[in-house]
């Protein structure tokens, strides 16, 4: 606080020292107005804006066209039909929401926790490796996760690819016969594992790279404090390292659950929520209804469905990150 | 805590063979890229190539509208970390060295939209861009793609910019310059860095994205390289090795910025997060 007034105190601009006392002493008031008072709101202002018509005002009109009948036709006449809460009741009246809604619950949990439960154990891992070792798997960590999603998705069916994928090589080599041919993507359970497989892939290094840090930043002499104690590694984890890793591993949680619940791009790519739908998650749903079908309307309620649940995460979340001071709004 | 020989070698086994597993599908992608069309859709067993072709870089560049697309992802790209920059750094500098009304409520505004799920806003956008007249045109998704990086870009600068001591431009006050000029003068070349990394971090996520380029894009000829990549089997059938060979075209610029900005990423993560 009493920085910000010592600068507005001072002299501004290019007023010459010398000029008389009064004149200065007027021109510091009136500067200090309009600089104080508009310069900081002129200066957000681009920002105001591009987040206000391109974030704000959308999230009104999902929230106007989830009451609306808003379809081709509708669309092109330019006609504004309120339906009330009806798209709502056509999409939780309709089994197949349930079902892919279940889908997606189900594939977001699976992902979540295999990403949670290898990246513990790589960050618990890493600790205890020869430092060329560690560097050698800290290298490939990045580069999973520097790996653009879309090329992932194009490498990953390659090697899943039914006749000269390597994965389908490998099995037949190591004796395996059954899978020679086998295809990976002609079932709704056995796509979305390969897609769980492909983002949980993707998602680790972030996640042990942040449990790691979290771990390195325990004192060495708490460890040797609990061996002399004569405490085995479980105790020691129990005692040592999962208090320091505890916060970090519930906000790491609550991001990869926000993020997984949304995704959408190898989703897509891989399969297009195929074959016959059966990998269609919510944001394909959407999409299909909405972009694909010109269901505006049972598309917004979708959204607005999926963007409620998100909203209660992530309320909680920003909740955890300000009490965390890893956030500060000061 | 000492490890008895045989547990450390067993540990360290168990590390080389995380590193093999992860490595494995980019090791897989650029391999394949240099293989022979033949050496890949022959039935032997071949996980170390035996010889190094650039035959499948050639076959991508020269599909039809490759150049198209990748001029595309450019545009959109650098355009929106550009915009956002602009915006980004304008914002942060009273946010962070002013008081004023309204500031916090900013603040957190844009630690909310950050984090948001801008895929539920798919619907509007597109009806938007739609009314605007900016289907199938070049700035609906460079304006996207900035809503999309804005709040994050915001967010970072902010923090760099109280980063830096205030006590500098207050020097630099004393000696005569103005806010303005203690601003271009002391704290813009030292956000330097900064600077960098934030725009690293949006041509990421700009780069990346797939969503709304597939639906505000359904021209052929404005489509961008993942989405036109996502559709690998129009144009290439089954050459997996130009597949390959323009996947690494697309994913050499965001592992380079990425391997740049690698530290901070892991370092300042929960607040400025971003999935590769």
């Amino acid at each position: 606080m009493t920085s910000t007034k010592d600068v507005a105190a001072m002299p501004a601009g290019n007023t010459p020292p010398a000029s008389p006392r009064v004149p200065t002493l007027r021109a510091r008031r009136r500067r200090k107005g309009f600089g104080d008072s508009v310069l900081p709101y002129l200066l957000l202002a681009p920002g105001v804006l591009a987040i206000g018509a391109l974030l704000i005002w959308p999230t009104v009109q999902l929230v106007m066209i989830s009451f609306r009948k808003l379809d081709l036709r509708e669309l092109v006449t330019g006609q504004l039909v309120w339906v009330g809460v009806s798209n709502y009741g056509d999409v939780l009246g309709d089994p197949e929401f349930w079902e892919v809604t279940v889908r997606t619950l189900v594939f977001m949990g699976a992902v979540v926790a295999a990403t949670i439960v290898v990246a513990l154990f790589i960050a618990l891992l890493m600790k205890q490796l020869n430092p060329v070792v560690r560097v050698l798997l800290q290298v490939t960590l990045v580069v999973a996760w520097a790996t653009p999603a879309v090329a992932a998705t194009t490498v990953f069916q390659w090697i899943f690819d039914q006749q000269y994928g390597i994965l389908n090589k490998t099995l037949a080599l190591l004796g395996f016969d059954g899978f020679i041919g086998h295809s990976w993507f002609s079932d709704g359970p056995s796509t979305l594992t390969v897609i769980g497989l492909l983002i949980t892939w993707q998602a680790v290094p972030f996640v042990a790279f942040s449990l790691y840090a979290g771990l390195i930043g325990v004192p060495r002499e708490q460890y040797e404090a609990a061996g002399i104690d004569g405490a085995g590694p479980w105790q020691t984890f129990r005692a040592v390292s999962w208090p320091a890793i505890q916060p970090i591993l519930t906000i790491v949680t609550f991001l990869s659950v926000i993020w997984d619940f949304r995704v959408f791009t190898q989703v897509w790519a891989i399969k297009q929520g195929g074959p016959d739908g059966e990998s269609t998650t919510l944001p394909i749903y959407m999409y299909l209804k909405g972009i694909a079908g010109s269901h505006f309307g049972p598309a917004a309620a979708i959204a607005m469905l999926m963007l409620l649940v998100l909203v209660i995460l992530l309320a909680r979340y920003i909740q955890l990150l300000l009490r965390s001071k890893e956030v500060d709004l000061k | 805590m000492r490890k008895s020989l045989p547990q450390r070698i067993a540990l360290n086994t168990v590390g080389v063979v995380g590193a093999l597993l992860f490595g494995f599908p980019t090791y897989w992608l650029i391999t394949t890229s240099f293989k022979t069309p033949g050496e890949v859709l022959s039935p032997r067993y071949d996980l170390i190539p035996f010889s190094i072709t650039f035959e499948n870089f050639t076959s991508a560049l020269s599909k039809p509208g490759f150049t198209t697309f990748l001029t595309n992802s450019l545009i959109v790209t650098l355009g929106a970390v550009l915009t956002a920059l602009v915006a980004g750094v304008l914002a942060a500098f009273p946010l962070a060295r002013m008081r004023f009304r309204g500031r916090k409520g900013f603040l957190f505004l844009v630690l909310v939209a950050q984090l948001a799920p801008i895929e539920a806003l798919l619907i509007p956008l597109y009806l938007l861009m739609r009314d605007a007249g900016l289907l199938n045109q070049l700035p609906s998704l460079l304006l996207v793609y900035m809503a999309l990086t804005l709040p994050f870009t915001c967010w970072m600068l902010y923090g760099f910019v109280k980063g830096i001591p205030i006590e500098l431009e207050e020097a630099a006050m004393i000696d005569g310059c103005g806010r303005w000029q203690a601003f271009r003068r002391v704290t813009l070349p030292l956000l330097g860095p900064g600077l960098v990394a934030t725009s690293v971090f949006s041509f990421i996520t700009a780069w990346n994205e797939f969503l709304f380029a597939l639906v505000l894009m359904q021209d052929q000829g404005k489509r961008t390289i993942p989405v036109w990549l996502s559709t690998f089997r129009e144009a290439f059938l089954v050459d997996w090795g130009g597949i390959m060979a323009a996947s690494v075209i697309y994913a050499v610029p965001a592992l380079i910025f990425f391997l740049i900005v690698q530290r901070k990423l892991v370092s300042g993560l929960t607040a400025g997060a971003v999935k590769g």
